[in-house]
């Protein structure tokens, strides 16, 4: 056998990579041992032993799918690994992060969720865009650099958001000064005379936890449909129409950034 | 001799000998250097019929001299591959830096280079010495053993060495037509025994999405 010395790279075989671990910051390895794991399509890079990726409309999925999977507009992007095997995840070059969760909860932007163990529910959260694990378990997380844990009372841009967990309270918020009046309109619609792009937040408040990534590059959403069109349902029915009519002294297109 | 400046840099330190590589990819240098464009990929008049047939089409130039050279290209992670009488597979486009004494040429790949969306052939590089690679992240190196087959993201592929032999083993059954696919299609299986470069990112491949 061949061997390769030097300064060469850390030459990594099934024995030796982590269990359910960081291979490095941008490689997470998940070590199944005849369980399962949710993950999302496309993120698995490589895999030793015999594992099997399949859609979660797969029939004799059914019973792990009702218990753990409460997403249905988001049944296309995940599939579930099965067999054993260590089994390789990364996305885009992103950094990527291992959470527990000890009967908690944490809700995230869609994209930025990479895999969770079937301990873990998944729900769709009512803020269109997020989702919500409660449970105990593992879930594996992608940021744009690494994520940053904040305490509330704290106002962040949407951007560099990636989740919450516990309860703080999410809300907008805007700097009022800077968009209201005739000037504020036409700094809004216009970026004439002096719009910072930091004139809304979201404001977190109460007992918890804020993730936020390093950067403000977003990771790319996939449209996922519209939640049922229902009274009282938020971004329930049409998904949003860009370039709906603006009413005079609407905020503009600030006021549809998230999500819809 | 080569070494990594850090992970996106390459310092080569030479003594009168010469090292190929990418067209534009030195940043710096000091000492005496002088550069020159090689045809057809450093293959000379085969490697221009062969490469413009094949597509692994690259530009490559020579740099030679006493002292320093640093090579980087778009920021890109930087894998250095030692190579001691075997062969390293890679694809063209991820190729920065080899010895001057390291043989490049040409292979069918058949349809794992389909499936990557980087057509049917990749570079070899072969002989004793060292040689840069890319990749998108900084790459995991994988040894595979005769025990421990491994299976492989076409879109993740870099790069390998060693005596493998690979297979294409395709996940597409009626769901994925019905759009209940799992999200790995294709995939690339190794066997044998060697060494495989994975990056931490997917390109873009026709089965990215099924």
């Amino acid at each position: 056998m061949t061997t390769y010395p030097g300064t060469g790279p850390v030459i990594f075989d099934p024995m030796t990579l982590p269990v359910d671990d960081n291979v490095n910051d941008y490689t997470f390895c998940v070590d199944l041992k005849g369980s399962q794991w949710f993950l999302q399509k496309g993120k698995m890079i490589a895999y030793y032993g015999s594992i099997e990726f399949n859609g979660i409309g797969h029939g004799p999925l059914e019973h792990l799918v009702r218990t753990a999977f409460h997403s249905p507009l988001h049944a296309s992007d995940w599939v579930v690994a099965q067999g054993s095997g260590k089994m390789l995840l990364a996305d885009r070059a992103f950094d990527v992060n291992s959470f527990d969760l000890d009967n908690g909860n944490l809700t995230m932007r869609s994209g930025n969720l990479l895999a969770f163990q079937p301990t873990l529910a998944l729900k769709q959260s009512i803020i269109p865009g997020f989702l919500t694990l409660i449970g105990t378990g593992k879930f594996v997380a992608a940021s744009n650099g690494p994520v940053v844990f904040m305490e509330p009372p704290i106002r962040v841009d949407p951007q560099a958001l990636v989740g919450w967990a516990d309860c703080p309270s999410p809300c907008h918020h805007y700097d009022h000064g800077y968009l209201t009046g005739v000037w504020g309109g036409v700094r809004a619609l216009t970026g004439f005379g002096g719009a910072c792009g930091e004139e809304h937040q979201f404001e977190f408040v109460g007992a918890g936890t804020v993730l936020l990534q390093s950067t403000e590059t977003l990771m790319a959403e996939q449209a996922a449909g519209a939640v049922p069109q229902e009274p009282g349902v938020p971004g329930g029915g049409t998904p949003g129409q860009p370039g709906a009519t603006r009413l005079p002294g609407q905020l503009g297109d600030l006021s549809r950034r998230f999500g819809q | 001799m080569f070494r990594l400046q850090d992970s996106k840099v390459l310092a080569v330190d030479m003594t009168g000998d010469a090292v190929k590589a990418k067209n534009g990819s030195m940043v710096a240098y000091d000492g005496q250097m002088t550069f020159k464009k090689l045809t057809g990929g450093g293959d000379g008049i085969r490697g221009m019929v062969t490469r413009r047939l094949t597509g692994e089409r690259m530009t490559v130039m020579e740099a030679k001299g006493h002292g320093t050279c640093w090579f980087a290209d778009r920021a890109s992670e930087i894998n250095l591959v030692h190579l001691q009488g075997d062969k390293l597979y890679v694809e063209s486009s991820n190729l920065l830096a080899t010895d001057a004494a390291l043989r490049t040429g040409t292979t069918f790949t058949g349809l794992r280079g389909a499936s990557q969306g980087n057509g049917l052939f990749t570079t070899t590089v072969e002989g004793h010495g060292q040689a840069a690679i890319m990749s998108d992240g900084p790459a995991v190196v994988l040894r595979v053993s005769a025990q421990y087959p491994l299976i492989v993201d076409p879109g993740a592929y870099i790069a390998h060495q060693g005596n493998l032999r690979q297979s294409f083993q395709s996940g597409v059954t009626f769901r994925t037509f019905i759009g209940e696919g799992g999200g790995e299609a294709f995939q690339i299986r190794f066997e044998g025994d060697g060494l495989v470069y994975v990056q931490p990112s997917e390109r873009n491949t026709i089965a990215g999405d099924l």
